[in-house]
């Protein structure tokens, strides 16, 4: 390999190769979609994890195939954390743009490799006490790779050493990465690595003089790293899911994906339907013949389900869906994550019928919440939501799932032995519990009618007063029934404190790690998240009205927590809402400063 | 015997043509030996959408539009059944539209029959997507389901019946169940049902129909010609009758369902494999 000389224009200085010890990093790499920045994030990702480093890993795309800005951010951290750090660590940028976009966020001792291939940097934009590291990524790949598409394995090069990663591991983890790469497409993968590798060496970063260093952290049990989407999917199947059907839409498609790759292999049944309408009603005929049967979809496609999930709660029908939330209304901000599908979630759809939305918070949650969200709607034969937000297209670094702890509850049925000991069937019986059993095509002497007009026991139609009102009291009963299965709060932080503090979702984490470091400065808050969102939790509505003062942190404009908490009854003086809806997440930093600046004023 | 739902009367006006096409379903599962039991009867939203109640078999009454998604599902979860949807043309042509060119697509294994009367009776008369001169836009064309069907190329039963003639009727819905019974893919019958309340055609289409299977040149095995001459007789006025086109196709069966036996029970053995399947997927994402 030809090790080029370059015009270095700015040569590492020796006194920053210190090889700082960082336990808390945060990387950000940035340029045009295209350009391999996921790739990088995905390649850091791998060696950090094999370090015992846990890794949250998130990314800001925009709606396109190809082409626009895209950033991909990790965080390294020793504890398991679900956000970024306050500040950009280091920074590899293929474009100006990127360096314009991360910097107010860059640290002062940030490292920014930039790509000068296609001019310099303006002024002002790196902060003089960070390190500013020119490198023409794109022309050296053209002229020593023949092809641009090549600099990200020389940005890897570059950057494995400046974080003291030793060559040979590098290597082995670009290997692993580009497993299914033949070898004549590996090859120029692997030279650009040592180009990257020999540029460093070049600037005089090499061995034991990296910029910083990343030692070894302790493994805390057998861990994985998984998305949210991918997790729900899992325990869907996990819980005996045999059938999903969706449309493709942002965030969402992931979990059809994952499931198209594995549900086959264990005899169930992917389909893409033409559109949402169609989506569910598939999925509603699977659930007719007792399969368990889910769909999934974000905001905009849910919206169109709304009808079909009101029916099923009407006919009893079990029916599992996802909503992957994102920036609403309508298209919204597709790529964007948001919480603003809770009005719709909860109180959705015409007229009055039982349903269970479930709010998990991390992959875990995730994996359970898709197992209980199958068992509860055979159980109480209604529709049961999973309510994602961020959670669903971020990984994060979590313990890893016990298989066999999956308890499998298939609900009330009627068996042919069953059938022997009764005189009549009546698919829509009024019980104590509200729950009928249900029977299934292929069962003789238990044929039923299902309709989500308002029937009788019979499941004939009939709009008899005094019917509807048996029929709606037996349906709303289930929900009394199953209440014990429903997901509790978790809670945390001093009890004794006046001021709470309540966030859903992935909002819970970022919130424990706020007030962990709020609790290091002497200030100590109660914290409460809710894991179901309907039916409405009491003991939230309880939290609220125990304390004096409320913060009530979530992604919505329109304050849809607080407004759902509001509705059962909690007292709208205690809730100070924060909001954000600018499409980003929240860091822990954000967190502090904007309870901090409200409690200053209080 | 276990006492289930006593079987419904329909609730149709004196002289509808849905009597006939309910009689012609009950006609068809009787003739082809079909266990109620075994059988899913899905009806969508409209006059037609009560057809369930009164077969006797597991019936499902859908939401608007949306029977032929339903029902394609159940018939892709449990093939083992006999799945039979029905509904009307508001239901099937202008609510349900757009899932009807992608049933066709898709040939699922099922019996799908509409009932044509060309207007929303339910809500008392207005125009439906197959009325011929509509009141409120008379320039529009009807819609014709057999011109959609013939020209999406995976479709393989094609049938078009009318009530006042019974015994076309039973044997075209005879054909179209059995067709599905075989596996051969979705059998779409369309029958010209008149509503003697709000659109009373039956004069007009007793008139004009052209029953293709008394035509010795029409060909309904060759899809172009076939297509061709429904376009002429429709340029006529006339109305294409009989057994519009068979064919063969692979069905969505074939291509989705790996096996076929006990679908729904959750089973020790599927258990177990799930989770021998799961424990290797788990072991993907461990780091």
């Amino acid at each position: 390999m030809s090790v080029a000389t370059y015009d270095i224009s700015a040569m590492v200085s020796k006194d920053l190769l210190q090889g700082k010890v960082r336990k808390d990093i945060t990387f950000m790499v940035a340029g045009q979609g295209g350009d391999g920045s996921l790739t990088i994030i995905a390649l850091l990702s791998k060696v950090l994890l094999q370090r015992g480093y846990s890794i949250y890993r998130t990314s800001n795309i925009a709606s396109r195939i190809k082409g626009g800005h895209a950033a991909a951010f990790m965080r390294a951290t020793s504890e398991s954390r679900s956000c970024l750090g306050d500040r950009i660590d280091i920074l590899v940028a293929f474009d100006i743009e990127a360096v314009q976009k991360a910097s107010a966020k860059l640290a002062d001792d940030c490292v920014v490799v930039f790509d000068s291939s296609r001019g310099t940097l303006p002024p002002g934009l790196v902060p003089d006490t960070g390190l500013f590291i020119p490198v023409p990524f794109s022309r050296l790949a053209v002229r020593d790779l023949r092809r641009d598409l090549f600099k990200n394995s020389l940005g890897f090069g570059l950057l494995g050493r400046i974080i003291g990663l030793p060559d040979e591991e590098a290597e082995a983890c670009l290997r692993q990465q580009f497993k299914k790469l033949s070898a004549t497409q590996l090859e120029p993968n692997l030279r650009a690595l040592k180009e990257g590798q020999a540029f460093a060496e070049n600037a005089g970063i090499a061995g034991s003089q990296s910029i910083l260093t990343l030692p070894e952290q302790a493994k805390q049990g057998e861990r994985m790293f998984i998305s949210g989407n991918h997790a729900v999917a899992m325990g869907f199947m996990a819980a005996g899911g045999r059938f999903f059907a969706g449309y493709p839409i942002t965030p969402a498609t992931d979990v059809m994906n994952f499931l198209a790759q594995h549900l086959p292999a264990v005899g169930g049944v992917v389909m893409q339907a033409e559109d949402e309408l169609a989506a569910i009603n598939v999925v509603i005929g699977a659930a007719l013949t007792g399969v368990r049967a889910m769909t999934g979809s974000s905001g905009p496609g849910v919206a169109l389900m709304q009808e079909s999930i009101g029916h099923c709660g009407s006919a009893e029908i079990p029916l599992v869906i996802i909503d992957c939330q994102r920036s609403g209304p309508s298209t919204g901000m597709p790529t964007k994550p948001e919480q603003s599908d809770i009005n719709m979630l909860t109180r959705g759809g015409n007229g009055d019928y039982p349903h269970i939305v479930l709010a998990p918070g991390d992959p875990v949650e995730c994996f359970h919440a898709g197992v209980l969200a199958t068992n509860l709607a055979s159980r109480a034969q209604c529709p049961v939501i999973v309510a994602l937000d961020a959670v669903c297209h971020d990984d994060f670094t979590v313990p890893k799932f016990d298989l066999d702890a999956v308890v499998i509850d298939m609900g009330k049925r009627v068996t042919e032995s069953d059938l022997n000991q009764m005189e009549q069937y009546r698919r829509y019986e009024i019980t104590d519990d509200g729950i009928s059993a249900m029977s299934f095509p292929g069962t003789p002497n238990a044929m039923n009618l299902v309709t989500g007009n308002e029937r009788d026991e019979w499941g004939r139609v009939t709009t008899e007063p005094g019917n509807r009102v048996r029929m709606m009291d037996k349906r709303t009963r289930k929900l009394a029934t199953v209440k014990p299965m429903l997901p509790k709060a978790v809670e945390w932080g001093d009890a004794t404190s006046p001021i709470g503090i309540i966030g859903v979702g992935i909002l819970g984490a970022v919130i424990a790690e706020a007030t962990e470091r709020l609790e290091q400065q002497g200030h100590r808050f109660h914290c409460h998240r809710p894991r179901t969102l309907w039916p409405v939790p009491q003991e939230s509505i309880d939290f609220i009205n125990s304390h004096e003062r409320v913060y009530i942190i979530e992604q919505s404009e329109g304050a849809q927590l607080a407004a759902l908490l509001r509705s059962e009854g909690a007292e709208p003086g205690r809730i100070v809402s924060i909001l954000r809806y600018d499409g980003l997440q929240y860091t822990a930093g954000e967190i502090m400063q904007e309870i901090l600046a409200r409690e200053t004023a209080a | 015997m276990t006492k289930t739902y006593a079987i419904g009367h329909p609730i149709w006006c004196a002289g509808c043509g849905h009597f006939g096409v309910q009689g012609a379903i009950q006609h068809a599962m009787d003739q082809a030996g079909i266990k109620l039991h075994e059988t899913l009867v899905l009806a969508g939203i409209g006059c037609s959408g009560t057809v369930q109640n009164n077969v006797g078999a597991y019936g499902y009454h859908s939401m608007h539009g949306r029977v032929l998604p339903t029902a394609i599902g159940a018939s892709l979860a449990n093939p083992e059944l006999t799945i039979i949807a029905a509904g009307g043309d508001g239901d099937g042509y202008a609510i349900g539209g757009g899932h009807l060119m992608h049933g066709l697509k898709r040939n699922a294994n099922l019996l799908y029959v509409i009932m044509n009367n060309g207007v929303y009776g339910l809500t008392k008369g207005q125009d439906s997507p197959t009325k011929e001169v509509p009141i409120a836009a008379p320039e529009e064309n009807a819609l014709d389901a057999m011109l959609l069907g013939l020209s999406i190329q995976s479709t393989t039963f094609l049938a078009r019946g009318i009530t006042t003639r019974s015994e076309q009727v039973n044997k075209l819905m005879l054909a179209g169940l059995q067709h599905s019974r075989a596996g051969k893919g979705m059998a779409f019958v369309e029958i010209l049902s008149p509503c003697v309340t709000y659109n009373d055609t039956y004069p007009q289409w007793m008139n004009k129909v052209h029953d293709v299977d008394a035509d010795p040149d029409y060909d309904n095995t060759h899809r172009g010609k076939a297509f061709a001459a429904n376009f002429d007789l429709i340029q006529q006025s006339r109305i294409p009758i009989g057994l519009i086109y068979t064919g063969e196709h692979a069905s969505l069966q074939s291509s989705m369902v790996g096996e076929i036996s006990a679908f729904h029970a959750l089973d020790e053995a599927h258990s177990a494999r799930v989770s021998q399947h799961l424990e290797k997927v788990v072991a993907h994402y461990v780091v």
